[in-house]
């Protein structure tokens, strides 16, 4: 068969042009099935902003919390990884000065032990620790694939098969509250259980705390216990002056806390 | 129009063309439905499977009602039945696999109760040296009523 340029380029062309239409209406074909099975769930996100309370005056240190979160999400417990974990700060008079010892072994799982003498400690409390899920989250912004966002119901998420482990979100996190996961060879946090809270139920470390320091609520609802502290108590947030706008309010905070 | 510039313009639209094609393999069909990230992935993470069944669901008559009834009357109510027995979801869906133990060591029940300095002083704590002569704690209280409180 002989071509001319003119016609080999006209059908090249063609045959180009037929593909790309042909992927465009595939693709749109299984874009409208994707969407009607999301729709057919009975959660609006629409309808949600949701918002953490911590209360350090109340916080034992049990370690519960961090110990329900790993059982729950399935983080390895050989591995020095924490989706949410507790720290134990102590003050002590070092002559003139205050030193303050700040520590958290196994991330609290275990519980902790008094390895200070009682009588040296001035002042010593609990702070539980977990990704603040930031309206301006940094770790979103550093992302290269677009593989961590948040929601419209306000919660940070990594997406599994998209990540590609670069481990920037890691670096970028102000709080540490990333980590990695080395199972799946991606970057993994805190979702707030995103399993448990569409379907109803409260995050896993929420509903083991036995002294409720940890609160979880919707700040749309005006009724919601969370909102209820928000606007009764003093309340502060981690590192403000970063302008990541956390959304894991604090009670409680003391000044050594960061 | 000259040829050489009608040249340049169709191996300009043929690489525009080549690089739509190419991208609409590459890029998964929900990217973007919500945002910059695939949306797909919102209803993945929402499906995972859920361990931790929640205090109520042992309530039912026909399962552990008598724990629960003095359970939530007691000094205990705040403690989550799972917290002391682990997650019990697969044992809520069916009966017949069994959560694991509950752990009723001094050690367990020594996380929330042993005294620590960094605990509010007003959290009922003992000193594990001298309460309870080393017995296990469950020989004088009962976990699912500690005190007639
Ligand atoms: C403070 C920890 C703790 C909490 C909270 C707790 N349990 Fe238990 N549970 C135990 C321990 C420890 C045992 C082992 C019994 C023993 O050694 O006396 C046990 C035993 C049981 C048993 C088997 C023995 C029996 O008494 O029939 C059942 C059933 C049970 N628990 C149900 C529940 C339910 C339901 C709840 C929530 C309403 C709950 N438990 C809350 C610690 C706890
Ligand atoms: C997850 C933490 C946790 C565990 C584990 C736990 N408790 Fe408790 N316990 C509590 C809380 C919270 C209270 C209520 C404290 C209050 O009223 O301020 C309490 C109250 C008590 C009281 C009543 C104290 C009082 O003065 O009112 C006793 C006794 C007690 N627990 C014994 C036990 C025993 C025995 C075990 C082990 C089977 C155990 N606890 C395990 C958290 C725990
Ligand atoms: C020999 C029986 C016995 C054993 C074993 C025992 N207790 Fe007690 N417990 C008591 C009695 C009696 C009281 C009330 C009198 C008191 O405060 O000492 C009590 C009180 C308590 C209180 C309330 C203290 C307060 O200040 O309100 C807690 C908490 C407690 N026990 C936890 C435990 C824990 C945890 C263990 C296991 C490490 C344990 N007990 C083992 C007999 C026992």
């Amino acid at each position: 068969m002989e071509l001319s340029r003119r016609e080999f380029t006209k059908f090249g062309c063609k045959i180009i042009i037929g593909a790309a239409a042909g992927t465009t209406l595939i693709e749109s074909i299984a874009t409208i099935d994707a969407q009607e099975a999301t729709s057919s769930k009975n959660y609006d996100w629409t309808k949600h902003y949701w918002g953490y309370i911590v209360d350090t005056s109340k916080c034992i240190g049990c370690g519960r919390c961090a110990n329900a979160c790993k059982l729950e999400n399935h983080v390895p417990f050989d591995e020095p990884v924490y989706r949410t974990w507790v720290e134990r700060y102590r003050i002590t008079n070092e002559g003139r000065e205050e030193k303050v010892t700040i520590d958290s072994p196994n991330g609290g799982i275990d519980g902790f032990t008094d390895d200070i003498p009682a009588d040296e400690v001035k002042k010593a409390f609990y702070v539980p620790k977990i990704c603040n899920h930031c309206e301006n989250p940094p770790c979103v912004q550093v992302c290269p694939v677009g593989a961590t966002y948040e929601t419209e119901d306000g919660v940070v998420l990594v997406d599994y098969n998209y990540c590609i482990g670069c481990r920037y979100c890691i670096q970028g996190c102000p709080y540490g509250a990333r980590y990695f996961n080395t199972e799946k060879g991606t970057a993994d946090k805190c979702t707030w259980c995103y399993h448990r809270i569409t379907k109803g139920l409260l995050p896993a470390c929420v509903q083991a705390c036995p002294v409720g320091a940890r609160k979880f609520g919707d700040l749309k609802d005006p009724e919601s216990e969370i909102n209820k502290i928000l606007d009764k108590e003093r309340i502060n947030v981690l590192k403000p002056d970063l302008g990541t706008k956390p959304k894991v309010y604090y009670v409680g905070l003391d000044r050594e806390v960061r | 129009m000259q040829p050489h510039l009608k040249r340049a313009f169709i191996i300009l639209i043929l690489v525009i063309i080549g690089f739509l094609f190419v991208r609409s393999f590459i890029v998964p069909g929900s990217f973007g439905q919500y945002g910059w990230y695939r949306g797909d992935s919102v209803a993945e993470l929402r499906e995972l499977p859920v361990g931790y069944a929640g205090s109520a669901s042992c309530s039912d008559v026909n399962c552990h009602n008598s724990v629960y009834t003095i359970w939530v009357n007691s000094s205990h109510k705040t403690v989550n039945c799972e917290t002391c027995h682990g997650p019990s979801q697969n044992h809520v869906t069916d009966t017949r696999t069994m959560p694991t133990p509950a752990n009723d060591t001094r050690e367990f029940c020594g996380m929330c109760h042993f005294k620590r300095t960094a605990r509010p002083a007003d959290f009922p704590q003992i000193d594990p040296d001298t309460h309870g002569e080393n017995l296990q704690c469950t020989y004088c209280h009962n976990p699912h009523k500690p005190w007639f409180l």
